[in-house]
């Protein structure tokens, strides 16, 4: 089976992707079949393992002690290979191997070939005229490649930005991206542009005739809502003003996005512009709903959006990755806006209902842990879970975790809420044995400073969940 | 978009006890990037009160002002234009356009902001503009007693500027716009 997997197209030839440097954890090498699903793929990210104390629960992080085994394994498996392999250019893939291998010694063959599959696999789904996005959301959920845009692609069909058939994507793309830019002239003018282009409606005559004579100037009457002063509601004077507050925190939230990434912040040229995108989007979501306007921590909701759409490799897609953005943004946050609105809070689509289906959750999946935090050392959800759903998880973990985890959010089939609660409930699960142990304090400080730990196991364990039935009662 | 408020001849409180009503509700802090004003306030606790609508105020000294150490005129540059301002008292006659033309010239700029009068007129002038935003709480003057309050607001947009004029008239407030817009050979004199 193998042998198989090692005739693969040019694509693994490329020089070899220092990304994929992780421990394998827990890795048993039996079948060849199963090597896509089991091994855990970390793109760039640094796995650290939690010493579990003393439970056995397998939910619970097990340090892996296959490491040692694995490493023969894979010796066996890459000679055995080789063999079946007759191109000069698979010999060359070993010989890069090598240096690697005996370098880091946790660089791994099958992560790979895996990686590869996934990459042809998302591919060939992308390829079809008429996309199927049930297979689509299927893929996703095990997690999406890095490079090739795909991410980019794929997250755009799964908000519904693009549609299903190939063919259709063009004019969507173009409309929409028409669409925003007449929003943003609409409604992201300036007063003095405003009022500019008002006068040339009227003809451009009437201002060009007494700039050339000497004398008085005429004056010409305007209504109460025109200057620059004025206090009327509907006056874009007085609405421009009222919005450089939002406007003010935005930028200053904006400031303070990521500042360990280079693409969005620092005084370069491309971080600035990337930031000034990201404004004119904010600020553009407070006009269009003034219900919830801005509020903090939109901007990280925002960030993962606009940085898989502006690193698309395609050039149309990343120039317009502005508008692109916007309506994906506006897509996403359509389901948790209510969480956002203070008066819905008590509400059955508030963010109270929705932390107590997380209880309810983690009540039908293990009723010691829940029994614990409730009532022994009284963590309410409220203290530690409002972060984590209203933005999405962005806080919790590094950006190459959250890449990977909203891949899965936004593969769910039941959508992105349910899948969200559901991960909720797997990072407490999967600090089981550290809640055990301690009190409120201890709790509420891990809660709220949740430490790294393996994704591909916590959404493992998200995935494994038993469903809430008792949200099917009617709630009065 | 830079909007310059320019106001002046208040004399409060020797004429006027302080700016009508219906002025000082529209004028609120954090709207207005700059404030020039002719002279004759008179006293500190009006420029005080100036200075909370914006921290960057430039005045002239007025005949009356009790500050003595204000400059006689200033110029100063904002965006694309240059901006010159003086009380006008020091110019005879008081008013004429040729003899503020010659202030004009001297020191060099493209819109000139001149008081004393007390009535608001707006100029174009061998190719600069001469702007007298009036008295912003009605005082009289030397010359007459019939006198609206008025003040200006420029709004400075590239090469562009439009002026809003807001006069009190009849206990109503009315608002006035003017446009100019600076050709660059105009600079050449």
């Amino acid at each position: 089976m193998l042998k198989n997997k090692l005739k693969i197209p040019d694509k693994t030839r490329k020089p070899f992707p220092d990304r994929l440097g992780s421990l394998v954890i827990g890795f048993d090498y039996r079948d060849g079949e199963n090597v896509g699903s089991d091994v855990a793929l970390e793109f760039g990210e640094e796995l650290e393992t939690i010493q579990p104390k003393g439970f056995g629960s397998d939910r619970e992080f097990e340090e892996p002690d296959g490491g040692v085994e694995a490493e023969c394994v894979q010796e066996e498996v890459l000679t055995g290979g080789g063999a079946a392999a007759a191109a000069a250019g698979e010999t060359e893939f070993r010989a890069r191997q090598r240096p690697g291998r005996e370098g880091s010694g946790h660089v791994s063959v099958l992560e790979v070939i895996a990686a590869d599959e996934k990459r042809s696999d998302v591919e060939y789904e992308l390829s079809q005229e008429e996309i199927n996005l049930e297979k689509l959301q299927r893929i996703a959920s095990k997690g999406l490649p890095d490079e090739g845009g795909l991410r980019a692609t794929t997250w755009k069909l799964l908000l519904g930005y693009l549609p299903p058939s190939r063919n259709l994507w063009q004019k969507e793309l173009s409309e929409n991206r028409l669409k925003y830019a007449k929003l943003k002239g609409d409604l992201l003018i300036s007063p003095s542009e405003f009022a500019r282009r008002k006068i040339l409606g009227f003809g451009p005559c009437e201002t060009e005739a007494g700039s050339d004579v000497d004398g008085p100037l005429r004056r010409h009457q305007i209504s109460q809502e025109d200057h620059p002063l004025s206090l009327g509601k509907a006056s874009v004077w007085n609405q421009y003003f009222e919005n450089t507050e939002v406007a003010e925190q935005i930028d200053r939230d904006l400031q303070r996005t990521h500042p360990d990434m280079k693409f969005f912040s620092g005084e370069t040229v491309i971080s600035r512009r990337h930031r000034e995108a990201m404004r004119n989007i904010l600020l553009l979501f407070a006009k269009l709903n003034p219900a919830i306007r801005y509020v903090q921590g939109m901007n990280e909701v925002l960030a993962p959006i606009y940085y898989v759409f502006s690193t698309d490799p395609n050039e149309q897609n990343a120039a317009n990755a502005e508008a692109d953005s916007f309506s994906c943004f506006v897509r996403l946050l359509g389901d948790s806006v209510d969480h956002f609105c203070q008066q819905l809070d008590n509400s059955s689509v508030g963010i109270l209902s929705t932390l107590s289906r997380l209880s309810e959750l983690l009540k039908t999946n293990d009723e010691e842990l829940w029994r614990h935090l409730e009532f022994t050392t009284r963590v309410e959800p409220q203290f530690y879970a409002f972060r984590w759903i209203t933005l999405l998880l962005t806080q919790e973990f590094s950006f190459q975790s959250i890449l990977r985890i909203w891949d899965s959010l936004l593969g769910n089939p039941f959508g992105v809420q349910d899948m969200l609660l559901r991960v909720c409930c797997a990072m407490l699960l999967c600090m089981k044995s550290r809640l055990l142990s301690g009190d409120f304090i201890a709790n509420l400080k891990l809660l709220q400073h949740y430490p790294d730990i393996n994704i591909e196991h916590l959404l493992q364990v998200a995935m494994d969940l038993t469903p809430d039935t008792s949200s099917y009662r009617l709630s009065l | 978009m830079v909007l310059v408020l320019a106001l002046g001849d208040l004399h409060i409180p020797h004429r006027a006890p302080d700016l009508p009503a219906k002025f000082k509700s529209m004028l609120v802090p954090g709207k207005i990037q700059h404030i020039i004003c002719t002279g004759n306030l008179c006293i500190k606790e009006v420029h005080d009160y100036l200075k909370t609508l914006c921290p960057d105020l430039h005045i002239t000294r007025g005949e009356y002002d009790e500050e003595t150490r204000y400059p006689e005129t200033k110029t100063l540059t904002i965006g694309q234009f240059k901006l010159g301002l003086c009380h006008g008292h020091q110019v005879i006659p008081w008013g004429d356009l040729d003899s503020l033309a010659m202030l004009q010239r001297q020191l060099d700029v493209d819109i000139l902001v001149t008081g004393h009068t007390h009535q608001f007129t707006a100029y174009k002038h061998e190719g600069g503009v001469v702007i007298n935003p009036g008295s912003a709480t009605g005082a009289y003057s030397s010359i007459t007693y019939d006198v609206n309050p008025s003040f200006v607001l420029m709004d400075i947009d590239g090469l562009r500027v439009v002026v809003y004029v807001y006069e009190l008239i009849d206990g109503e407030v009315k608002v006035d716009k003017i446009d100019f817009k600076k050709t660059t050979t105009t600079t050449a004199h």
